[in-house]
């Protein structure tokens, strides 16, 4: 028994070494490891995201007063705005909400400064609510500075900084309301998507490699040759998998690294967790990788089926949108990828600073995930000649 | 260029492409597959978000605060012995926010009805989910302001049928005098639920026409010159540009067929109709796949395998993807990033293909962003037909 292990080990190994071999000379390959980490962090890093800016908007100020000019003025100086423009008509401000050429439209009623002084004072807000992402927080900022905002006196009110105001409520009002986001004060998309930049980074990786990898070798027929050989389909299958789980990890730690380095974001967990959780992961992918290479025929289509698998597991895993406001039945199909699970465990470890412990239950999802398709690998994997 | 050969090539081709049951699955089966996983994911409605509660009060208000915010599924409380336990369940993301009502809750809001200094209540929320955070905040907090007014006033008749809609942020002033806050009412035009499925179907078109397309043409001419077909045809009579139009003229009618059937896919299953004119937007549509046909043609007059034709394609069309504000507003983005989002033919496409979709807008006030798709879709052409003349 002993012995069947240790040649079963000494063939995978063989099989690893060849491929590692045959990595280190392909340069192509080499060049998309390496530059892709990095177009990816430029691009979550400077260029994508959610949180608005540049937000036009226009204003039918009606009331004319000091008050409602300097409420308008603090809606401005949160940040998210550009400079207002004024229009002298409310059909005016929705034809240029129609044309797309506004965001929000503010409209200050006549009576806005007497009813200040009665304590109720009250404006018009339309959306252009074709963008609902930023629809739902331009209207979050309004609504804050809407509430903060103290008719009386400018200078008591709490002015809005860039962030969610930490306390919400007025002298008077019944209640306070102390907010605090946690682990990401600022609400910066940028933490959001480059905590979960491995999980991109190695779903490309894996899959790529593991289908382009196996079926290029059938396509040049040197998969037979190998079958040849004395060693198993499954040994050769783990053979060649194997560098890539160490290509992986390399990628994981220079992502990582990177992100530290170039944008301050370091792991708040546990570097051991985040190895840890990457396993799985990374075998389960290379597992589906293998799958691919059993349903395409030529590289091409391999990269197709890829492709095609790779960009709804992002969106769906909740890497791109949270995947806890998804529809019932769309977020099942979402747990069935191991990106979900991999990507909830990333934003735990770097984000919050999980440990091994609060990574439990993904670990686990994602370990099942990858046993269930090693099993159906074993079979796919029979020798087929021709 | 002689129309009867070209026929003869553009039938041939039709064929072909037909009984390539890998090609056509891809052909339907992609952008349909698009449309519904980009229609289902975003979502700004919050809606059973798991909120820990640590009521250190226990009393009659407190927890007709927390039933309040259970009301109507948007919150499912959970409680926590320990404000410490909190903390713990929103790093562990078991819950993606959190209260906690101080033991002097009761009195204080008393007191605060009668004058006295607010009644205060701490709200942590997950910040690691930057959307979910914000989208929440709001919903919290329109909420418990409401909720608390009403408590302080004694039973005070809700006007406003709760924020059921994200946007009624009409805090405090539904409580009598309030020396401060304004009252917003709001609403969103062309989409009043801020509903995320027309915003995704209407970019969806642009992500499948621009990468799909490319892609497809690409892998499709680089697999001619490979298998040795594409030498065959150049020594009959038929001349190269004939035959690449050959190729890709019945692969553009494919997408053509595409987008109608994406639009009827929209409307009928996701209840995602344009609010423009449907012809208008199929023409301008046809008329874009042009471009990605052209960047096909481009992408494969430089790549050797098919293999390499798809990378370049994956690789070039990223960016292009994520930049052309399908996902990502480009408004958002920093200014000489905007500049370079401009120069993408997916950029105005997309463009017009949402306020076709989201606004229902017309030929004339989307002169500007049209003339610019059609200048580029002739450059592109030009370009790419020049390559053809070059290969030949």
């Amino acid at each position: 028994m002993t012995g069947r292990i240790k040649s079963f080990l000494s063939n995978v190994l063989a099989v690893a070494y060849k491929e590692a071999v045959v990595m280190r000379h392909d340069k192509a390959f080499l060049g998309m490891v390496l530059a892709q980490p990095v177009m990816m962090l430029l691009l979550f890093g400077f260029a994508l995201t959610n949180e608005p800016r540049n937000v036009p908007w226009v204003v039918l100020d009606r009331s004319q007063t000091a008050v409602s000019r300097r409420f308008l003025e603090d809606v401005f100086v949160t940040g998210y705005f550009e400079k207002a423009r004024t229009v002298s008509s409310y059909e005016e401000g929705r034809t240029r909400l129609g044309r797309g050429e506004a965001i929000a439209f503010v409209v200050v009623p006549e009576d806005f400064a007497r009813e200040a002084l009665r304590g109720r004072p009250e404006v018009q807000l339309l959306l252009d609510g074709s963008d609902p992402l930023t629809s739902a927080r331009v209207s979050g900022y309004i609504g804050q500075v809407a509430s903060t905002f103290d008719p009386a006196d400018g200078r008591g009110a709490a002015r809005l900084a860039r962030v969610a105001a930490p306390e919400v409520g007025v002298a008077g009002a019944p209640l306070e309301m102390r907010q605090r986001f946690e682990f990401n004060p600022t609400l910066r998309d940028r933490d959001f998507f480059l905590a979960a930049l491995a999980g991109m980074l190695l779903t490309n990786l894996c899959l790529s490699a593991s289908s382009l990898g196996l079926v290029g070798e059938r396509e040049n027929g040197t998969y037979e040759q190998m079958l040849a050989l004395p060693t198993s389909p499954l040994e050769i299958v783990l053979g060649k998998l194997l560098p890539h789980a160490g290509v992986a990890y390399l990628v994981l730690t220079f992502a990582t690294l990177l992100s530290g380095i170039v944008f301050g974001i370091w792991p708040k967990g546990s570097w051991l967790a985040l190895y840890l959780v990457t396993l799985p992961f990374v075998l389960a992918s290379l597992a589906i990788g293998v799958f691919v290479s059993a349903l395409a025929r030529t590289t091409a289509q391999a990269v197709f089926i890829t492709v095609f698998f790779i960009l709804p597991s992002f969106v769906l895993s909740g890497t791109m949108f949270p995947y806890q406001l998804m529809p019932d039945g769309v977020r099942q199909i979402g747990g069935l990828l191991p990106l979900r699970w991999y990507q909830i465990a990333l934003r735990r470890i770097i984000e919050r600073g999980a440990g091994v412990r609060e990574v439990a239950i993904p670990l686990l999802a994602l370990s099942a995930i990858f046993l269930v398709l090693l099993t159906a690998v074993r079979r796919l994997v029979k020798p087929r000649l021709g | 260029m002689n129309l009867r050969r070209l026929w003869t090539l553009l039938v041939r081709e039709a064929r072909a492409t037909w009984r390539n049951a890998f090609t056509m699955t891809i052909l339907v089966a992609v952008p349909l597959a698009a449309l519904m996983v980009f229609g289902f994911v975003l979502s700004t409605e919050v809606k059973k978000l798991r909120l820990g509660v640590h009521d250190a009060s226990g009393t009659a208000s407190s927890r007709r605060l927390v039933a309040e915010l259970a009301a109507k599924g948007t919150f499912v409380p959970r409680s926590f012995a320990t404000p410490g336990s909190l903390d713990h369940a929103l790093m562990e993301g078991e819950i993606s926010a959190a209260i906690v009502i101080p033991p002097d809750f009761d009195r204080r809001l008393r007191e605060a009805a009668a004058g006295g200094a607010p009644a205060e209540l701490q709200v942590l929320y997950d910040g690691g989910e930057t959307v979910l955070a914000g989208n929440s905040e709001a919903f919290l907090r329109t909420l418990a302001l409401s909720t608390v007014a009403e408590l302080s006033t004694g039973a005070r008749a809700q006007t406003m049928g709760g924020p059921a809609a994200p946007l009624r942020v009409s805090p405090p002033a539904a409580a009598p005098p309030v020396s401060g806050g304004v009252s917003v009412v709001s609403r969103a035009l062309f989409n009043p639920k801020l509903d995320g499925s027309r915003f995704m179907v209407s970019g969806t078109f642009g992500f499948v026409l621009s990468f799909l397309t490319a892609l497809i043409t690409a892998v499709s001419i680089v697999s001619e010159r490979l298998s040795g077909t594409f030498e065959q045809l150049q020594v009959t009579p038929a001349t190269s540009l004939e035959i690449l139009l050959g190729k890709i003229l019945p692969l553009g009618a494919v997408f053509a067929v595409d987008v109608v059937l994406m639009v009827l896919a929209a409307g009928f299953l996701l209840g995602v109709w344009p609010e423009g004119s449907i012809v208008f937007f199929v023409i301008v549509s046809s008329f874009y796949v042009l471009t990605s046909l052209s960047l096909g043609l481009l992408i494969s007059a430089t790549s050797a395998t098919a293999a390499e034709a798809v990378q370049k394609t994956v690789l070039f069309s990223i960016p292009l993807v994520q930049l052309s504000g399908f996902a990502f507003p480009i408004r958002n983005m920093p200014t000489p990033v905007r500049w370079l989002a401009e120069i993408f033919p997916a950029t105005h496409y997309i463009r017009v293909s949402r306020a076709i979709y989201l606004r229902g807008e017309g030929p004339l006030s989307l002169l500007p962003e049209l003339a610019l798709l059609t200048f580029f879709t002739l450059v592109l052409v030009a370009v790419a037909l020049r390559s053809i003349e070059g290969r030949a």
